[in-house]
């Protein structure tokens, strides 16, 4: 699949590394996207186990991003789980994914490409998204 | 509202979603809507969805090599600004215009696409400097036709701003945008259909994680809502990039043209008719 269609750009040689740009973003955003999907089976499952249903109620009320991953990431220490966890756990997954795809086109626009034009550019994007998680 | 009708309806969010490139919102909130829920909060829940919409059938396209990241990592910049102004109005606007919004959206992607319709992609002949410096051009193949295309963007001092309204739109309701994104990438950066739908699913992605962060932060997401929603569009969407991928270009805009008409019009009657908000 890979070898039949590529992105290249004039003046450069077309890329078959198998860790170039397309790799690494279509990687993350893989792995994030399954990793949510199986937490928020598992939390859905258990709960569907333990109570015999599926309905949910919980708002996550008066926090911004990060203190509801800190929020979670505590509960995940002090071995605190419960479905509700799972579900928590796999919507800050889910949320997190599209940071670290900027997060990595950042370090490989800057480090692998020397790309400075597009390293502003994403670092930009990155903090205005960073700004944003920290709204409450 | 049950768990198997929530996963049901999402299910489907996620294959027209997918299968258009305008991400699962467009559907999901008429028929959240339809079945009681109140529009900000299926606007809210609406919008993480589409997180996991996007990134899904993204995460395909990008390692297939259709989507151009350079020209989807440039647009970022203004629809992320954009999405964070549209969440922020949706918090204080009433629900009637929200609904009155959401068609007017719907049938003026309608209408541009459909005056567009019988004409097929033709690569642009001049690219302009600036849109020249921000390597906007590239390659990929296409195997419906079984050749690779080749495309130049043009017009990126255009598509920037447009595409801070779209981000807007994005982040007022829910729904990713992708209909307006396409149509910036179409209409006026001159980019191959295919090309268009896979960058504006990579958009999306960061687009929605800024409007969910205003959500996240007024107290409107409920993770127990939100779960069979995601569950859903993930498979839904799963299924139509396998199906995206083996189709032509018109069929991809026949499929994309009649989901907006429908819901468009059901969305405007329902915010004229709708009493009070």
């Amino acid at each position: 699949m890979r070898e039949q269609g590529s992105t290249h750009y004039p003046g450069k040689e077309k890329r078959d590394d198998p860790f170039d740009m397309e790799s690494l973003v279509g990687y993350i955003l893989l792995t994030g996207v399954l990793l949510s999907v199986v937490l928020l089976s598992v939390g859905l499952v258990w709960r569907w186990a333990r109570v015999g249903s599926l309905r949910f109620e919980h708002s996550i009320v008066g926090m911004n991003f990060f203190e509801f991953i800190s929020s979670t990431l505590q509960k995940i220490a002090s071995r605190a789980f419960r479905p509700r966890l799972f579900l928590n756990m796999g919507i800050g997954v889910l949320m997190l994914t599209p940071f670290v795809r900027v997060l990595a086109s950042v370090f490989y626009f800057a480090f692998v490409e020397h790309n400075w034009k597009y390293t502003l550019f994403t670092a930009f994007v990155l903090t205005v998204l960073t700004y944003s998680l920290f709204l409450r | 509202m049950s768990f198997h009708v929530l996963f049901l309806v999402s299910i489907v969010a996620g294959f027209v979603g997918a299968m258009s490139g305008m991400g699962g919102g467009v559907v999901l909130i008429p028929v959240l809507t339809f079945l009681g829920m109140d529009i900000k909060h299926a606007i809210a829940v609406s919008i993480v969805s589409v997180i996991a919409t996007s990134s899904g059938s993204a995460s395909a396209y990008v390692r297939d090599r259709i989507t151009n990241l350079k020209v989807g990592m440039f647009l970022e910049m203004f629809t992320i600004v954009g999405a964070l102004a549209g969440a922020a109005i949706t918090l204080i606007s009433g629900r009637r215009i929200l609904f009155i919004l959401f068609g007017i959206v719907l049938l003026s992607s309608w209408m541009a696409l459909f005056q567009q319709r019988s004409e097929g992609w033709r690569p642009a002949g001049h690219q302009d400097a600036f849109s020249r410096w921000l390597e906007l051009q590239g390659s990929y193949y296409d195997r419906s036709v079984q050749q690779t295309i080749t495309y130049r963007g043009v017009r990126a001092y255009l598509g920037g701003p447009f595409m801070f309204g779209a981000g807007l739109i994005a982040g007022l309701l829910g729904i990713g945008a992708g209909a307006l994104k396409v149509l910036i990438h179409d209409l006026v950066m001159g980019l191959p259909p295919k090309v268009s739908t896979t960058t504006s699913n990579l958009i999306i992605g960061v687009t929605a994680l800024a409007g969910t962060s205003v959500y996240l932060a007024a107290g409107m997401i409920d993770p127990g809502l939100a779960a069979p929603i995601i569950l859903g569009v993930v498979f839904g969407a799963f299924m139509g990039t396998r199906l995206l991928v083996r189709l032509t270009n018109q069929a991809v805009r026949h499929i994309f043209l009649g989901v907006l008409l429908v819901l468009g019009f059901e969305m405007l009657i329902r915010g004229i008719w709708r009493a009070g908000g």
